[in-house]
């Protein structure tokens, strides 16, 4: 039993490590994605078609300012 | 538009991917690193794939970003399991398969949960989403579990000179793709040129494996001391 729980622990620490060491890369990133297989040409990602502004998210139409939030 | 140098470097690569299958073949290498053979395999045929779908369709095609993204998320998990592959081989004489093999599946759910996790808030094309995050995601696990390998390797006083060969190749492989994205953030004026190396460290991986496989037998063992000098 205690080597499962050894086994689980490791995976979790690794984890944590590997996601901190993204975290301190991708902070500063511009939102590209790393890739490592293959020489492929790398394509723009999904999301982001084409290098034109971002619109506005679709709910919030015009520029009023934003009101409180009703039920607070 | 691609010009002849990401032609030249897509097809340099893809043949050294095919190398190393044909190398380990020849070299009777193939059953007993199957699993780094099939990644490498695999990459060959997801680079015809890709091949196919950017001569179809073109690079900012909606067809072309989804088979790059989703095919290089499969590849991901692949190389993940090549890794843990790795592992196996380094603590054989521990006999903890079954420890390495929930070891294994317990990290690849733990990332795809996290990676989830991350993704969720995001109501349209959740899926590809996700399959970006993941392979992200699994690109860091695995370069934590290279450096935690290469540590192992040199702890454990690894003889095995095309086993040292191919794990320190995957940890420069990994090593490389990290400093160049980091690098390529610091210095975005030259983003361009930083841009370009990426594709040409793609080669490394399959040329030291291919390498690896044609040069190095298996009975080839290295002196430790040569490795590192540990204190006594």
């Amino acid at each position: 039993m205690s080597r499962k729980l050894t086994v689980v622990l490791l995976a979790m620490l690794v984890l944590v490590g590997a996601m901190s060491l993204k975290t301190v890369v991708v902070t500063h990133g511009d939102g590209s994605v790393v890739m490592a297989n293959g020489g492929a040409p790398q394509p723009p990602i999904p999301w982001k078609n084409g290098g034109a502004p971002q619109p506005p998210i679709p709910w919030k139409n015009g520029g009023a300012p934003q009101p409180p939030i009703p039920w607070k | 538009m691609l010009g002849p140098y990401e032609y030249v470097i897509w097809v340099i690569c893809t043949l050294l991917e095919a190398s190393v299958v044909v190398c380990a073949l020849r070299k009777n290498a193939f059953g007993r690193y199957f699993l780094l053979n099939f990644y490498m395999a695999t990459s060959v045929v997801a680079s015809i794939g890709r091949y196919k779908f950017l001569h179809s369709f073109g690079l900012n095609s909606r067809e072309y970003i989804y088979f790059y993204y989703y095919s290089d998320a499969l590849l991901t998990v692949f190389l993940y399991f090549a890794l843990s592959s790795l592992y196996s081989h380094v603590f054989s004489e521990l006999k903890a398969d079954r420890y390495f093999r929930m070891g294994t599946i317990l990290l690849l759910s733990g990332t795809a949960l996290f990676s989830y996790g991350v993704v969720q808030q995001s109501s349209a094309k959740l899926v590809t989403h996700f399959v970006v995050e993941l392979s992200q995601n699994l690109y860091f696990v695995g370069l934590v579990l290279t450096y935690i390998l290469w540590a192992a390797v040199l702890k454990m006083r690894e003889t095995r000179t095309r086993l040292i060969q191919l794990v320190l190749s995957l940890g420069v492989y990994f090593s490389l793709f990290a400093a160049n994205y980091a690098v390529q953030n610091l210095y975005r004026t030259r983003g361009s040129f930083f841009e370009t190396l990426t594709p040409l460290f793609g080669c490394f991986l399959p040329m030291a494996w291919a390498y690896a496989f044609w040069r190095i037998p298996e009975s080839a063992r290295i002196v430790p001391s040569r490795l590192a000098v540990v204190p006594r």
